[in-house]
């Protein structure tokens, strides 16, 4: 999450203020959804006790399904958040889009550069090639005898 | 009823008697009073009377038989079922629970009793031990349950991550070359998260005129398929290209769509995705095959607006431009005067784009002419048939057309982004404009169909003189043609390292020319003829020849253009003639196509050079003529055909005209008597 530190720098202190409060609405749904993770992992262990005498068996069994439900949802919650964060950098991430888009742009103009130096070499090459048949087409003992003929 | 008792070890039964059921004086009191005893209700009678049962007997029977069946159990320990004791223990309870039963119902029934409590008797070491049997075993199924329940959830978040992986990653790295947008709208479907694909390239159009095309297809919609892989919904028939056509040319010319690089073919994602895990090669696939779809639609939607422009530009009067048909993907233009150019928009590809993806089709696709109202070609119309081999390949004229527009583009593009970066835009600044494209076009299409027809000319010129060479000459211009026609002399033996000095007015010439050159030039369907070595026409009044002239044949139509080159090689060969003359020191002089030598008596020996291009066996042929004094100065005897005074020759090579100008000033040394 390097986004918020670099953000200052660039928009206008209103985006870099709003850019850090969604670094920190992130950060603790993060925090919030791993402390889901784990709470109700430790309360699953501790339900899975076995009592003496033994007795709300039921409720005790409800309760760890309860647990792993909420674990699962904790965790499905993550992955979401990842998937938000990878939109973010599609859509959000202008400097490296545009770096990128300058690079390709460089490597277009390259390619662009070389296709025309190549075009003109063969071009070259061509017209070398045709100059050098048509001399000796015309200067070929066939052509003279047919003419001759 | 007599209560009964009895005693330990004794199998007799005791009898006992109850009491006359008469009233029996209990008391007297000091006032004389009898106290009689209660009177007891039928209930309390029975509860008395079961009060006074001793089930001992009976237990002690009942252990008794237990004693006994357990010592003979041990005897047959090895032959007792397991669960024997269970089911015993079992049944025994069950015989107690149902006399406690029957007690309590009995007791509730009189309604003279009634249960106040029960306590649960303490447990035995083995009842807790088994209770807490259960208990664990429940929880450890429930436990075992949760695990499955684990597992699932973990593969399907896995394979939720794998699809999301693939998903973003081939989604960024689109991204790389391609505009993506999100759509916030509710509108997607399943399978869709939302984003699309923005081909369109508005740069380049920003300040063009309207275009009234609609391009739809613009907004290319990203879907994801079961495996993650990103997937492109492309409409139906919607990628176009333009096709440049002569009207009347042979159809049969194909073009392959979708021959560079791999087609995405979904049928091997389909198969893919069967299998457990998709490779990173599946997916590279993927991707490249959808970075090729998307070229495509982007390439057809930059022809589509290239036909647009074309369309804009037929609005404004041009001199090239020469608009014979119109239709929405149609337009057709007048070239010159015998040929028409149709330039229309064609759909890619034989089927649906969108179908081939799904289907996985990848062999390459024919095109199909919209505009099938095009008149067909009769292979044996041979005026018509010869007429199309002088026009330019179709593709290459395409080719130079977008080409030409994609350039402006570029450079529109560079100058709009010149002018935000650095500088302001001027006011009143025409941003260029691409008016001149199409007629750039229409120019380029007549000069070149042109320019075949002039070289066809040269060509057949050249092949009809033996001592000419043609030379094409590249221009890198679309409206400019050149060529040179070349014409090497022999080097004959006696001239090498003669120096020659003239006058003192003139330069040495120390070197003999080996060759002469004509160049002709042809812009846009303008001739130019460049010769050297051939005596201008002001020269020849005033005796002065120079070396380089210039003939402008303004308005040379190509009928004119072979007799001028025929004359022009002639006079090069004149002038070849007269230099070695005058190298071997002979008097001569020439006069155009003609070569004299004086003889005595003022006559005159002339070597004249006759010119005909459409002369099958040679266009430059040569004739001797003897002048003698009689004969009006300047004037050749008139009349075809050979007579004292003038002798044809034929067709000489050059080294035989050598040869016999070699002959002629012999002759003319030696007195010219004949």
């Amino acid at each position: 999450m390097s986004k918020a530190g670099g953000a200052g720098s660039g928009p206008t202190a209103a985006a870099a203020a709003a850019a850090a409060q969604k670094q920190k609405t992130l950060l603790q749904r993060v925090d919030a959804d791993v402390a889901n993770i784990v709470d109700n992992f430790s309360l699953l262990i501790n339900v899975a006790r076995v009592n003496d005498p033994p007795f709300r068996n039921s409720q005790e069994a409800f309760q760890m399904e309860m647990r792993a439900a909420r674990m699962v949802q904790a965790a499905d919650s993550l992955l979401k958040l990842v998937s938000e964060l990878k939109q973010t950098a599609i859509f959000s991430g202008f400097a490296s889009l545009n770096e990128n888009v300058d690079r390709r742009i460089e490597v277009f103009n390259q390619q662009a550069e070389n296709t025309e130096k190549l075009l003109e070499r063969i071009a070259e090459q061509a017209a070398a090639s045709l100059k050098e048949l048509e001399t000796h087409y015309y200067s070929s003992v066939a052509r003279t005898h047919q003419l001759d003929a | 009823m007599m209560g009964s008792s009895s005693t330990e070890g004794s199998r007799s039964m005791g009898i006992d008697l109850d009491k006359l059921p008469i009233k029996r004086l209990e008391s007297i009191d000091e006032f004389g009073n009898e106290q009689f005893p209660p009177d007891r209700s039928n209930e309390e009678q029975r509860l008395a009377q079961i009060r006074r049962i001793d089930f001992s007997s009976v237990v002690e029977k009942d252990a008794k038989k237990a004693k006994k069946t357990s010592s003979s159990a041990s005897k047959e320990a090895p032959q007792a079922w397991p669960w024997q004791g269970l089911v015993d223990n079992l049944h025994l309870a069950h015989q107690e629970l149902s006399v406690i039963i029957d007690l309590i119902n009995t007791v509730e029934a009189n309604d003279a009793v009634a249960v106040a409590g029960m306590q649960r008797p303490k447990q035995l070491p083995s009842e807790a031990l088994a209770d807490l049997a259960v208990s664990a075993a429940t929880k450890l199924h429930r436990l075992r349950n949760l695990g499955r329940y684990f597992r699932q959830s973990s593969k399907a978040l896995e394979q939720q991550v794998l699809r999301e992986a693939r998903f973003y990653g081939s989604l960024i790295r689109l991204q790389q070359n391609w505009k993506v947008k999100r759509q916030r709208l509710a509108t997607s479907g399943p399978g869709s998260e939302g984003f699309s694909f923005d081909l369109l390239d508005s740069s380049a159009l920003s300040d063009l005129a309207a275009i009234s095309r609609p391009l739809s297809m613009a907004t290319v919609r990203i879907d994801h398929d079961s495996a993650g892989n990103l997937a492109i919904q492309v409409p139906k028939k919607s990628c176009r290209s333009l096709s440049v056509q002569f009207l009347g040319a042979d159809t049969s010319c194909k073009r392959s769509f979708f021959s560079k690089g791999e087609v995405y073919n979904s049928s091997v994602l389909a198969q893919a995705a069967k299998r457990e895990a998709l490779t990173d090669e599946d997916v590279n696939k993927c991707v490249k095959g959808a970075h090729s779809v998307l070229r495509e639609i982007h390439r057809s939607i930059f022809e589509e607006q290239v036909f647009d422009v074309l369309n804009l530009e037929t609005y404004n009067p041009s001199q090239g431009i020469n608009v014979t048909g119109m239709r929405e993907d149609f337009l057709q233009l007048a070239i010159g005067q015998e040929n028409s150019l149709c330039i229309c928009l064609v759909p890619s590809g034989g089927e649906d784009v969108s179908q081939m993806i799904l289907t996985g089709h990848t062999h390459s696709e024919e095109s199909e002419f919209s505009s099938s109202e095009l008149a067909v070609t009769d292979e044996k119309h041979d005026p018509f048939k010869k007429k199309l081999l002088d026009v330019p390949s179709p593709i290459s004229l395409e080719t130079y057309l977008l080409y030409i527009f994609h350039e402006y583009f570029l450079t529109r593009a560079k100058e709009r982004h010149y002018h935000v970066n650095h500088r302001p835009q001027l006011s009143g600044q025409p941003p260029g404009s691409s008016y001149a494209l199409l007629d750039h076009f229409c120019m380029t299409v007549a000069h070149r169909m042109f320019s075949n027809k002039v070289l066809s000319e040269i060509e057949r010129l050249v092949s009809r003189v033996p001592y000419l060479h043609l030379i094409s000459q590249f221009t890198w211009h679309s409206r400019t043609s050149s060529w040179s026609l070349c014409l090497k002399v022999p080097e004959p033996s006696l001239h090498a390292g003669r120096i020659r000095k003239l006058s003192d007015n003139q330069e040495v010439n120390c070197k003999i020319r080996s060759q002469f050159h004509t160049k002709v030039i042809l812009k846009d369907d303008q001739i130019s003829v460049t010769g050297e070595g051939s005596p201008s026409i002001v020269g020849s009044f005033n005796g002065n020849y120079s070396d380089l002239c210039l003939i402008n044949c303004f308005g040379c139509d190509l009928e004119d253009l072979p007799m001028i080159l025929l004359q022009q090689i002639a006079g090069q060969v004149i002038h070849w003639l007269h230099e070695e003359a005058l190298v071997v020191g002979m008097n001569a002089s020439r006069d155009f196509l003609c070569l004299y030598f004086d003889l005595d008596q003022g006559d005159t020996l002339g070597l004249v050079a006759h010119v005909d291009p459409d002369d099958v066996y040679g266009c430059i042929s040569w004739w001797v003529v003897l002048e003698n004094w009689s004969m009006e100065e300047g004037k050749l005897s008139t009349g075809n055909g050979e007579s004292e005074n003038r002798k044809f020759l034929g067709y000489l090579s050059l080294e035989a005209l050598y040869s016999t100008v070699m002959d002629l000033i012999s002759l003319c040394s030696a007195g010219g008597n004949h």
